[in-house]
């Protein structure tokens, strides 16, 4: 059930049995939701927190017309919002953009995690300051990247964060986002994304049809979205 | 709602929308070309070349289009040197 979890933290540190043990004692309970549901709502009280196992989920904020900003994308065995059990309430929203299964875990239960196991604890602020650091990348993009480069930079680290946790294979993965979504994420309308998705297929870069990104050339997107995977930590980190 | 695709026809060629996206009305359609169009030219003023020979075609799920959108109609051109 939390493999994938595992699979995440153990790309970084060891995980004892003992602290795998008391990540499964934590959970309380298991959810489905179906594609584009908003499970938690900004500025809701919060008194658990949300681990998915299983899909595809982003956190958002939006203006008063409606536009929306995907600010993070989440994959399967992130702890989505880690962040409430310190925060309380999240100041975005957190959507399903697949169906997805995910794991709630009472803060309470963390907070038990945090007196008995500080190992374990500090490779969960890890994964936090983890997000802190896809959010700066993402900043990078909307601010600075072009268009052609935003794309190619989001194909690249969902090529990677999908890779730790087994969802991806070497010329790509699946990617259920739609091009609304995909619009979202880097910051440009549905159409822009349409003729830019065209430009990365002619170049020969990759490709991005019915929810499966097929990545062509790896050095060449790489070269374009100026991505350096730095950012994700994927090396093994003395905790 | 109604689906709706969106092709771009520009001086580089074709861009099939295969997707669509779900919209309340034609309106609303209009809109969303209006906003694809600017966010395109957006990013060519960044690269110091604008192209507005292109245009938004706008169909429906059985390939009838519905409304043709010329890019230059997405924005308002002052070339005329008045005022400066």
């Amino acid at each position: 059930m939390i493999e994938r979890h595992l699979l995440k933290l153990r790309a970084r540190a060891s995980v004892s049995a003992e602290e795998e043990q008391a990540i499964r004692d934590a959970v309380k309970e298991v959810r489905t939701y179906p594609a584009d549901h908003v499970i938690i709502r900004a500025h809701e009280r919060l008194t658990f927190s949300t681990l998915l196992l299983d899909g595809l989920m982003c956190r958002y904020k939006d203006l008063s017309e409606g536009q929306r900003q995907i600010t993070e994308l989440h994959v399967s065995g992130d702890f989505a919002d880690l962040h409430s059990f310190t925060l309380k309430r999240l100041d975005h929203n957190i959507m399903t953009l697949s169906p997805c299964t995910v794991a709630l875990v009472p803060h309470e239960h963390l907070a038990r995690i945090t007196e008995r196991h500080p190992h374990l604890t500090r490779l969960y602020w890890f994964t936090t300051n983890m997000d802190a650091a896809i959010h700066r990348e993402w900043e990078l993009s909307l601010g600075r990247r072009t268009a052609i480069s935003r794309i190619a930079a989001l194909f690249c680290e969902m090529q990677l964060r999908l890779g730790v946790v087994g969802l991806a294979e070497a010329d790509g993965y699946n990617l259920p986002l739609t091009q609304t979504d995909l619009a979202e994420c880097v910051g440009l309308t549905p159409i822009h994304v349409n003729r830019t998705l065209k430009e990365l297929r002619e170049q020969e870069l990759v490709r991005f049809k019915g929810s499966r990104v097929t990545i062509l050339n790896w050095e060449g997107l790489a070269a374009i979205g100026e991505f350096d995977p730095s950012y994700l930590y994927l090396e093994p980190i003395p905790l | 709602m109604a689906h709706f695709y969106l092709h771009i026809r520009n001086g580089s060629g074709y861009v099939e929308d295969l997707e669509g996206q779900e919209l309340p009305d034609l309106a609303a359609a209009r809109v969303q070309a209006v906003e694809g169009v600017r966010s395109v030219l957006s990013e060519e003023a960044r690269h110091g070349e604008l192209d507005l020979r292109g245009s938004i075609e706008i169909a429906d799920g059985d390939g009838n289009i519905l409304l043709v959108l010329p890019f230059k109609d997405a924005v308002h051109l002052r070339l005329d040197g008045t005022g400066m």
